[in-house]
Parts: C-alpha cells; structure tokens; sequence
C-alpha cells in the first residue's frame, strides 16, 4: 500500500471566468512525503490543492488545463468519477466543518455513508480514526455527543479523524491550523508526523515553522504585479528555507516580502 | 475524593443587571406617571379609551422616556428613551389586540362548544335550530382531508423548488423565482376560479373534494419554496464542500448534510403552508361547494370545510348561527394551535439527545 500514494501534477492552468491565477504548476508529491505550500496570501495556493481533489471544479466560474496523476493515471481523465478521487484524496479546511446534525461517533462514519460504503467495524474504526488524529483519550466517553460541542481545536481534529476514517490514500488540508492554539497545533503537526507513515501529505501553511517543522519538500507560489500564480523553487524544505536559489524565495522564508 | 476548586454559583452572579439608584427611580417615574394620569383623564375626563391611549398616554410617555433618558444617562439616553417608549408601546399595542381577537374568539365560541359539536354533522340543521343538536364534525373532516392532500402533493413540489433554485446554477432560476413571487401575489378566489372554469364547468369533473385540493395548491406552493429556499441558504456551504470532499455524490451531500441542517427552517415552513390555506374560503366555496353532510371521499360529493361552515352560518345570520360560527372559529384556531406546537417539538429534536455512556 505504501508505494500507491504517487501524487504528481502536470502544467496546471486555472483560471476564474477569464482570469488566468495559476500558470504551469508541474510539482511531484512524494510517497509518503510531506509537501507543504507556502507563499503571500492570494497566490493561489488554495487553489492549487483544490485543484488535487478535483474540489476545485465545484466553483461555477473554474477553468482548468493540465494533469493531475494520481499513481500514473489522470484524475481528470474522462472516465474517472471525482466522487471516487475525493474518496481516495482527503481534504481537510481550513475551518473546521462538522456535521452540526451528527454525534461526533456519527461525524467519524459520515464519510463511508456518505460515500455509499458499508461500515463493517463501525466501534473499532471510530476508535482507530480518533486514535490516530491522537484525540480518542479526550472523547471517547462523549461520542454520542454532539460535534458542536467540542472546542474549535477539538473539532478541526474531529475533521482529521472523519478523513482518516476513509483510508485516503493523500491527504490534503488548506491552513489545517489557522484558526487553533499552539497547543492543538502542536499535537495536528504530531499527527501529521504519524500519517505521513502512511500516506502521502499536502499542507498550505502561512507559518514558515510550521512548514520546517512538518515538511520534507516545500513549493513556493507567488503571483507577482497581478500575473498568474507560479511555483518559484520547489526543493527539500531544508533547501528551500537554509539554500534558496531565488531571491524572491530568500526574502519571503526570511520575512522581509509580502 | 480529590478537592474541587469549583464554587457554587452565588444568587447574584449578574452584575450587568444591578440597576444604578437613578436609573431605578427615573424608570418607576416614568412607568407610573403616565399610566396615573392617563386613567385619570380615561374615566376623569370620560375621553374615548382609543383617543386617551394616543392623544394623551403616548405624549406624556415619551415626554417621561426622553427625560429618564436624559437623568439615567445624559444626552445619549434622550434618544434610547425614545426608542424604549416607541417600541414597548407598540408591541404591548400588537400583543394586546392579537390577545383580544384570540379571546373573542374563545370567549364567543365556547358557547358552541361540546362533544358533538365535534363529531355530528349539518344535516337537518337550519340557522335556528338550537345548538343541542348538530355541529361542524363534518367540516373538520373536510378541512383535514383538503389540507392534507393539498400539503402532500405540494411539500414535495415546493422543496424541490427549493433545492433547485438553493443547488444549482440553472440559468432559468430567475425567472422561477419571479414566477413564484408572481403566485405568492394571486388572489385565492383566482386560484378557486382557474379550477371551476377549466376543471368543473368544463364537465371535466365536478364540485368534489380534490379538486379544492387542486386549488390551493398555487396558494400553499411559493408560500412554501420561499420559506424553504431560506432555509436552505442558511447552510453554510463548508457543510455541503465538507461533504462533497468526502467522496459523496450531491444527492446524498444533499440528504444527509444539506437538508438535516435545514430541517427545522423546512418544518416551519411546511407549518406556514398549511397555516396559509387552512383558512381560504373562497375557493372552496367555489371548487368544493357547501355540504351538510359529513363525506370522507375527496373524489365524489361536496365536501364542508370549517371556513366554509363558518361562511355558511354567518350568512344566515341568526343568534345560534353567529354561535355555531364561532364555534368553528375556535376549532380552527385550536388546530392551528396544535400543528405549531407540534411542529416546534417536531424540529426541536437535538443531535446525540440521549447520551448513551460507552463502557469500557
Ligand atoms: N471563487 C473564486 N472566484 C474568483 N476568483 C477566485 C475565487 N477563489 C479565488 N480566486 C482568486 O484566485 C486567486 C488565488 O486565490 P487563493 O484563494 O487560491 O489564494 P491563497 O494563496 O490560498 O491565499 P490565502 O493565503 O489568503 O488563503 C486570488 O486572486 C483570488 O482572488
Ligand atoms: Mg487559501
């Protein structure tokens, strides 16, 4: 299993209506591997990810060129059904969005029934899925509360766990930590640590510690004078903050842009 | 045992509600006051009740409102006193005639009131004939099997007009919701008149029950889809992408995420349907006619509803008819009175309500 989670993109183009905000973004996501996006805000890193899932043509104005291969094979080619892309490429927002009407045990099985597959274990898998986004200790007498009523941190880690229950093969989270404490933050990158063993990781991420922190690689976009957004230095995340070959790269790892 | 630092709550545990001395005693002046010399000058003066409440209270109270203003708080108070005497004034205003047409009609119905007045029918009854004997069960049937089919037919037409103009992005959402705005505005008599012309005269069926049905359905529809069409708008769309992104197709991100978040705006809105046609008389009359006796069958015969009984005796016009009228009234009022209730209980069903412990 740990060889299938290939994750690569070819000369991504989007646009919005007739507005051109990405140009030829050919990154490749290593097995396994942590890949974090960073850049000034608007340069169209959410975008980007979205583009992975294919959530990404749900806006009515999307346009897009290029490929996205999942393990060789487009996830955009005509045959391919993008409600199973999304089972096999999770996503995790940057608000935290749980099913108001669900118990958080039902919150964790949303996605199989949802997705239209039987739940075997239902208890085992709600117990696994919490315990790998490292919060079963903390909920495991509440589960048939409901999910509003955990705190913010707890439900960003509660949308964690409702994407690990469906065994993605990547797992994609826009800004997963934006809106928590360093303490729920701390224990998200600990958790991506753990996953990473398992599967194939994006993260856009404005915290440049953050990014050091989780990442193996790291791709920088910046959309510069209003031109479309690019991929400036895609490199190993060490390179990229102690050697960066663009100014550009320099001045915004060190704080001094955007 | 471990110590608990936890204290029980004091009883004054609210200090933004401790009321200052001045801000007290300005607002006793000012509630007391005006009402004093208002019933002095009611029954002093022997005004007319309506023109003493407006040509005297209303003055003299927002006089008194701007000045515990201007001594509780200063200047920036003159216009909260204001605000505060305008406001109270006008809803007690609204509250209190809501109360009196709701005991009117208690008050006069009572008198009509009785077991039997629930169950028998018109038959043999004229408007003189006392009320020992006859009464609007046959309505209450009619009214109950109209509604009901109408709201069976309609629920499902109006929410999916609801979802299709909330979930899609068809180009022609505009012009449904214009045509919807334009049914919102059709007077019922139209509605009644459209059914009767083309349905009835036309020898294509006759005055039955369904075909009443058939006429308040334009009525109870944009009534519905609009409600709906709130509601639904309300869910925040991260649910819906939240969902999509978990690989569901749109029908069942629609089902299991979109439409529970809703259900309590959908429930009220269904409740607003039935609420709007439960009381048309005129197309009944029209569709339905004015039938004595008590008949289940919506699709032969002329089937009684309650506006339509009440219609009938007020008509006639007699003591005993005005009685059996507002006796209707009252059975219409309490059956409005249930479907609301039932509905908040309906949509007030929280998530996880009974907590079961897992043990371990
Ligand atoms: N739904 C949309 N319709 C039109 N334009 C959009 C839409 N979403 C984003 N854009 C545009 O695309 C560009 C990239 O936006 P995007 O949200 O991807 O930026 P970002 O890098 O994620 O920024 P941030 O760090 O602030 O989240 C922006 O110029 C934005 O205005
Ligand atoms: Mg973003």
């Amino acid at each position: 299993m740990s060889n299938l989670n290939h994750l690569e993109t070819k000369d991504i183009n989007v646009w919005f209506g007739e507005r051109h905000v990405l140009r030829d973004v050919s990154l490749q996501f290593q097995n396994n591997h942590v890949t974090a996006l960073i850049g000034p805000s608007g340069c169209g890193k959410s975008t980007f990810i979205r583009t992975l899932n294919r959530m990404h043509e749900l806006i009515p104005t999307a346009g897009l060129s290029g490929q996205v291969l999942l393990n060789g094979e487009d996830i955009y080619a005509q045959a391919v059904d993008p409600v199973n892309v999304r089972i096999n490429i999770g996503m995790v927002f940057q608000k935290p969005n749980p099913f108001p009407t669900m118990t958080i045990r039902e919150n964790i099985l949303s996605g199989l029934k949802l997705s239209g597959r039987k739940i075997e274990d239902g208890d085992g898998l709600v117990e696994t899925s919490l315990q790998r986004a490292s919060m079963w200790n903390e909920v495991k007498d509440r589960l048939s509360e409901p999910a509003l009523s955990l705190s913010g941190g707890q439900q960003q880690r509660l949308c964690i766990a409702r994407s690990l229950a469906m065994d993605p093969n990547v797992l994609l989270m826009d800004e997963p930590c934006s809106a928590l404490d360093p303490g729920s933050t701390r224990r998200i990158e600990e958790t991506i640590l753990e996953l990473k063993e398992n599967m194939t990781i994006v993260i856009v991420t404005h915290n440049m510690q953050q990014a050091q922190r989780v990442s193996d690689s790291t791709a920088f976009f910046l959309s510069e004078n209003g031109n479309p957004g690019e991929v400036v230095e895609f490199d190993t995340t060490e390179n990229v903050f102690k050697r960066p070959k663009d100014d550009r790269t320099n001045e915004y790892v060190n704080g001094r842009f955007g | 045992m471990t110590d608990t630092l936890a204290q029980p709550r004091p009883k004054n545990a609210a200090p933004w509600e401790k009321l200052g001395s001045r801000v007290r005693f300005a607002s006793w002046i000012t509630s007391l006051v005006p009402a004093a010399i208002f019933v002095a000058a009611w029954l002093g003066l022997q005004l007319d009740f309506m023109a003493a409440l407006l040509a005297i209270f209303l003055p003299i109270q927002l006089a008194f409102g701007a000045w515990a203003g201007f001594y509780s708080y200063g200047r920036k108070g003159v216009n909260d006193g204001l605000l505060m005497v305008v406001t109270f004034f006008f809803s007690t205003f609204v509250l209190v005639l809501l109360a009196s047409v709701i005991w009117s009609v208690i008050s006069e119905g009572a008198a009509a009131l009785s077991p039997h007045f629930i169950y028998q029918n018109n038959r043999y009854i004229t408007g003189t004939t006392g009320l020992e004997i006859g009464g609007a069960g046959h309505a209450i049937l009619g009214s109950v099997i109209i509604t009901g089919i109408t709201t069976v037919i309609t629920v499902p037409l109006a929410i999916a007009t609801a979802v299709y103009l909330t979930e899609t992005r068809d180009g022609a959402r505009g012009v449904v919701r214009t045509l919807l705005q334009a049914l919102a505005g059709l007077p019922s008599v139209v509605a009644g008149l459209f059914i009767y012309s083309m349905l009835i005269v036309s020898g294509w069926s006759s005055q039955v029950g369904v075909m009443a049905s058939l006429a308040l359905i334009p009525l109870m529809l944009p009534t519905i889809s609009r409600v709906a069409e709130e509601a639904l708008r309300l869910v925040p769309s991260e649910l819906r992408n939240g969902a999509l992104a978990l690989g569901a197709p749109s029908y069942k991100a629609f089902f299991m995420v979109t439409l529970p978040a809703a259900k309590s705006g959908i429930v009220t809105a269904v409740l607003l349907g039935v609420a709007r046609i439960i009381g048309e008389t005129a197309p009944l009359i029209l569709t339905a006619v004015i039938a004595n006796e008590t008949n289940a069958n919506p699709l032969a015969g002329g089937m009684a509803t309650l506006p339509t009984y009440i219609y009938n005796f007020l008509y006639l016009g007699d003591a005993t008819s005005l009685q059996r009228a507002w006796g209707a009234a009252l059975v219409l009022l309490i059956f409005v009175g249930i479907l609301f209730v039932g509905a908040r209980v309906a949509s007030a069903t929280r998530v996880g309500s009974k907590p079961k412990r897992r043990k371990k």
